[in-house]
């Protein structure tokens, strides 16, 4: 292995390590951190050294499915904890985005001022936007839940999928906001002098020079980090809360409303809390998603890919269940990426025989993956990894509602 | 041989248990009533025997016909109708809709005469007979529910607390018209609340209490027997 | 329960209107909201007016409208039929439209092409491609019903699994639709004129639009005739009034439920191919009406026939008569605010009671 892999391998050793104190999450922490760093030694370099070759598509596939997973987290803190039917995600997703993507650019000057428009650019650092991202997520679904929050369950199905076709709407009509239809370009990438040739100009000489090995194209590795350290800070911070007082009058309203309320539960404020909890999780989530990215516009955010797939790994992956959500991400979207790969195929099959078809078959995956929402409502509605009750021993077996 | 039969039926929800070894029965032309306190699985009872729920253990046996795990459609086919006691009409149906729903599995041609009938012993019903069936009082609609459960001309008629919730002038009334209905020779099971008043017009009578047969007598035993009397008729 | 309102009515009968009119439980009466609406479709007139647009143009735009409403409520009143006997929101109701106005042009494609009727652009290979349609989709409802709603309903899953899968039906049928007939748009028949018939009061409507409006009405009247005439229709109202009690009363809803999914995708094929005449194919079309569709249903009261025909009408005058002063896209958007205004005020619906 050569230099380049060496440091390469090093970047994923952060993630590979985030992922061992998962795993073992059950395990007491002094047998915790360093099983998750022979883990992450192990991982890391043994794929680096194993299998050099896909390592670049290994990497860009992990990003995008923490960027999913952060997404699943969010759906679950609205319908795992608090039992609403949210099928708006792509709403809050491209708030989220384009927020970061208004806050994190600088305002188009010069000739590209001709052809592209956006509301403001402050050319913030990546965290701020970041934040600016998630709180005006919150915001919108504060603003949403007012209204609606209170309506039966498939109400709210319908209105959430509602308003983020509107949200979707809006950003693909109003050119003055995010150039829509046109896309928002030139979204900065944070940490992206890392893998520049000129290096960061805020760190000494000696460390730009260890990382002087990296291409552009290597930014990956990079970015990569920065998703898995963004999943585990909201992997923490969700985990604790379930753990909470708060946690648990969640799930109290959730499963027993009328008595939740009668033990003075405050309700309502409760159920707008989750909600908007879930949505700020979103936001962040197309924080992530922006400079990932670079280029943006209203298509990326139709319902099959940020509201319908998301909800497919939830469910897969099991509701009501923080690593479930992660898991099943992860499985989704490599079933996902997996079908890319096999309607390629079919499509350069049928090149020669049906031209017409042959163009079509990505959107074999959109059936299929109906399908496979089908099934699992049908076969497995817990998902993989059920949440774990923690309802008292003694009652069993209540009647249905 | 009685004509209803419920033999040994343990019953309930998800993993609970509500009815334990339960028996009762009925037979032709009578009156049966069973009281009991909140929760000791009258309405379950009702529910089970007419299949709205499936028993675990037991049978229920209907005019010699084993109907332990028919479904409630072929149950009525038997010929028994079921009255219960929440949501026992179809409010955005006219009361004449509703008659009709009642005799669904009869043709058309036999409507006419189930729907006369019906309106001979509800004379008020033929009044309202478009009306929607939501816009009438308690009464009206427990006569238009006991009305639709009548158009079959059933040998046995279940009745889930026919008297909830109504006046006590109303309730009488309710009362008077089981009587009549009990002599045109259609048998009736009735789950009531107010345990007096039933037990006086009841042929038989059980007292239920934790899913379990705890008394069993003639309506007037079980008004004279003092531990009925102490624990289930208010002294 | 013990119900203390009742025993008051039933001792005071002249009391029970006003016991009524408190019985609301703080909910709107119909008469309001429709009050409301009525004012908010003049607000929008008047904007529009004021914007630039010609009283004339308003005019044409209102009928337009209206039948844009027929159009909806082909597809509304299958949706509200279905979610009042099923008891979940349909999310692919939308595709069964798209699928009819697919199969049509399938249709049309195939067969000969005739003499357009009378002043019509479309020959009897319409016509026909109406009839396939509507039973091919009704065959892919009962499909799905059989193999993915029914299975889930004898396990008794929660609506929300139903609702659920249903989004999932939502993009399997969506694909489809993609997969064979590609992501281009279509029209049933390009470059065939489209003369207007004059109309009095300056008013132009093709002779399209004016078949797709008597077709639409005929087949609602149908509908309703059904629904209040027939054994089967009030069946089917009763098992959307209340299920339990349908199957207490011996109605065998199962078979309720086969007829209720035929009726309404059958209904639906034959708005989207109305959809398709009036406007053009895409894949997307029955999506972009889902929202307008569910808006109307619910506006009008789930599982009122005579709810979803109000509905549909007045969302798509709204639709057309925001499309003078805002841009057309926005069409969901504005059925969308209708939808939560009502909701806010009457969540049951105009003509839903409870």
């Amino acid at each position: 292995m050569d230099s380049a892999h060496v440091l390469k391998a090093c970047f994923l050793l952060i993630p590979a390590i985030l992922l061992g104190v998962l795993v073992f999450s059950s395990w007491r922490w002094r047998a915790r951190l360093p099983a998750a760093v022979v883990l992450g030694l192990v991982l890391a370099f043994g794929i680096s050294a194993w299998v050099p070759g896909i390592m670049d598509y290994l990497v860009s596939f992990c990003i995008m499915a923490t960027i999913y997973a952060v997404l699943s987290l969010g759906l679950n803190a609205q319908w795992g904890y608090n039992g609403h039917l949210d099928f708006g995600i792509a709403g809050f997703f491209a708030v989220g985005a384009f927020t970061m993507a208004l806050f994190v650019t600088a305002p188009p000057s010069g000739l590209m001022a001709a052809y592209a428009q956006q509301w403001f650019g402050l050319n913030t650092p990546f965290l701020i936007g970041m934040a600016a991202a998630g709180i005006m997520s919150g915001v919108v679904g504060y603003l949403i839940a007012q209204p609606i929050l209170h309506l039966r369950t498939d109400f709210l199905a319908i209105a959430t999928l509602g308003i983020a076709e509107i949200i979707r709407l809006i950003f693909q009509n109003e050119r003055w906001l995010a150039n829509g239809p046109q896309p928002l370009s030139g979204i900065p990438q944070p940490l992206s002098c890392l893998s520049d040739s000129s290096g960061c100009s805020w760190l000494p000489a000696g460390v730009n020079h260890l990382f002087s090995t990296l291409q552009p194209r290597d930014y990956g590795y990079v970015y990569l980090v920065v998703v898995t350290v963004t999943l585990a800070v909201v992997y923490v911070v969700l985990e604790a809360l379930v753990r909470s007082p708060w946690g648990r009058a969640l799930r109290a309203v959730r499963d027993e409303e009328a008595s939740a309320a009668m033990s003075g539960k405050p309700v309502k404020s409760l159920r707008v809390q989750s909600f908007v909890l879930g949505a700020v999780i979103i936001g962040v989530a197309g924080a992530l998603y922006a400079p990932y990215m670079v280029t943006i516009d209203y298509s990326h955010f139709k319902p099959l890919f940020a509201t319908f797939l998301v909800w497919v790994m939830l469910m897969l992956g099991g509701s009501g269940n923080n690593k479930g959500a992660i898991l099943g991400a992860f499985v989704i979207w490599a079933v996902w990426s997996g079908t890319g790969f096999v309607t390629d195929m079919l499509a350069t099959e049928l090149q020669g025989i049906a031209p017409d078809l042959a163009s079509r078959m990505s959107f074999l995956r959109w059936a299929f993956v109906g399908l496979l929402l089908a099934g699992i409502v049908l076969y497995r509605p817990q998902g993989i990894l059920p949440e774990k009750k923690r309802v008292s021993r003694f009652l069993k077996g209540v009647p249905e509602d | 041989m009685p004509l209803l039969k419920v033999d040994a039926v343990t019953a309930g929800y998800g993993d609970t248990e509500i009815l334990r070894g339960l028996s009762i029965r009925v037979e032709p032309h009578e009156v049966v009533s069973i009281i009991g306190p909140n929760g000791a699985g009258k309405s379950t009872l009702m529910k089970t025997i007419f299949g709205l729920l499936h028993p675990r253990e037991g049978s229920i046996t209907f005019d010699g016909q084993d109907i332990t795990h028919f479904a409630p459609h072929r149950i009525v086919r038997q010929g028994m109708c079921y009255v219960p006691q929440v949501a026992n009409v179809f409010t955005t149906l006219t009361v004449e809709e509703n008659l009709e729903m009642g005799a669904f599995p009869l043709g058309k041609a036999d409507l006419t005469e189930s729907k006369d009938r019906v309106y001979a012993m509800f004379p008020k019903l033929r009044q309202r007979r478009r009306q929607l069936a939501g816009k009438m009082s308690g009464g009206e609609r427990q006569m238009v529910a006991m009305g639709s459960a009548l158009m079959l001309n059933p040998k046995l008629l279940l009745l889930d607390e026919p008297t909830a919730a109504l006046s006590p002038k109303l309730v009488d009334e309710i009362f008077g018209r089981i009587a009549r209905i009990s002599e045109t020779g259609i048998s009736v099971l009735m789950v009531e609340q107010n345990a007096r008043q039933s037990l006086n017009m009841a042929d038989r009578g059980y007292v239920l209490a934790s899913g379990e047969n705890r008394h069993e007598g003639t309506g007037k035993e079980l008004l004279e027997d003092p531990n009925v009397g102490r624990l289930y008729l208010g002294g | 329960m013990v119900d203390s309102r009742q025993a008051v009515t039933d001792a005071v009968p002249d009391l029970a209107a006003a016991v009524e009119a408190r019985d609301e439980e703080g909910m709107r009466s119909s008469r309001f909201v429709g009050a409301v609406l009525l004012l908010v479709l003049i607000a929008m007139w008047v904007a529009g007016w004021l914007s630039g647009t010609s009283a004339e143009q308003m005019l044409s735009l209102t009928v337009w409208g209206v039948m844009l409403g027929g159009i909806i409520a082909l597809g509304g009143i299958g949706l509200t039929l279905c979610y009042g006997v099923l008891k979940f929101p349909n999310f692919a109701h939308g595709e069964f439209l798209t699928l009819g106005a697919y199969v049509t042009y399938g249709v049309v494609l195939v067969l000969p092409q005739s003499n357009p009727i009378w002043r019509f652009s479309f020959g009897w290979e319409l016509i026909a491609g109406l009839l396939v349609s509507a039973v091919v989709t009704a065959i892919v409802a009962i499909i799905l019903d059989h193999f993915l709603y029914r299975p889930l309903r004898k396990h008794m899953s929660p609506l929300v699994l139903l609702a659920m899968a249903s989004l999932g039906m939502e993009f399997l049928l969506r694909g489809a639709v993609y997969l064979i007939w590609g992501s281009d748009f279509h029209f049933y028949y390009s470059g065939r004129s489209n003369p207007a018939l004059q109309l009095p009061f300056g008013l132009r409507i093709q002779a399209d639009q004016f078949f797709v409006f008597a077709l639409a009405v005929i087949l609602v009247a149908t509908m309703y005739w059904m629904l209040t005439r027939t054994r089967i229709g009030k069946a089917m109202r009763a098992s959307a009034d209340n299920p339990d009690l349908a199957q207490v009363r011996g109605i065998n809803t199962e078979q309720v439920i086969a007829w209720t999914w035929i009726i309404g995708a059958a209904m639906a094929a034959v708005g989207g191919a109305m959809y398709g005449l009036a406007s053009q194919l895409r894949p997307d079309m029955g999506f972009v009406l889902l929202l307008p569709l569910f808006a109307a249903v619910i506006m009008g009261g789930i599982g009122s026939a005579w709810g979803a025909l109000v509905g549909s009408v007045i969302i798509g005058v709204a639709m057309q008569l925001t499309s003078a002063f805002m841009n057309p896209a926005y069409g969901p958007a504005v059925a969308f605010v209708l939808m939560v205004l009502v909701l806010l005020m009457r969540p049951q619906g105009l003509f839903v009671q409870r």
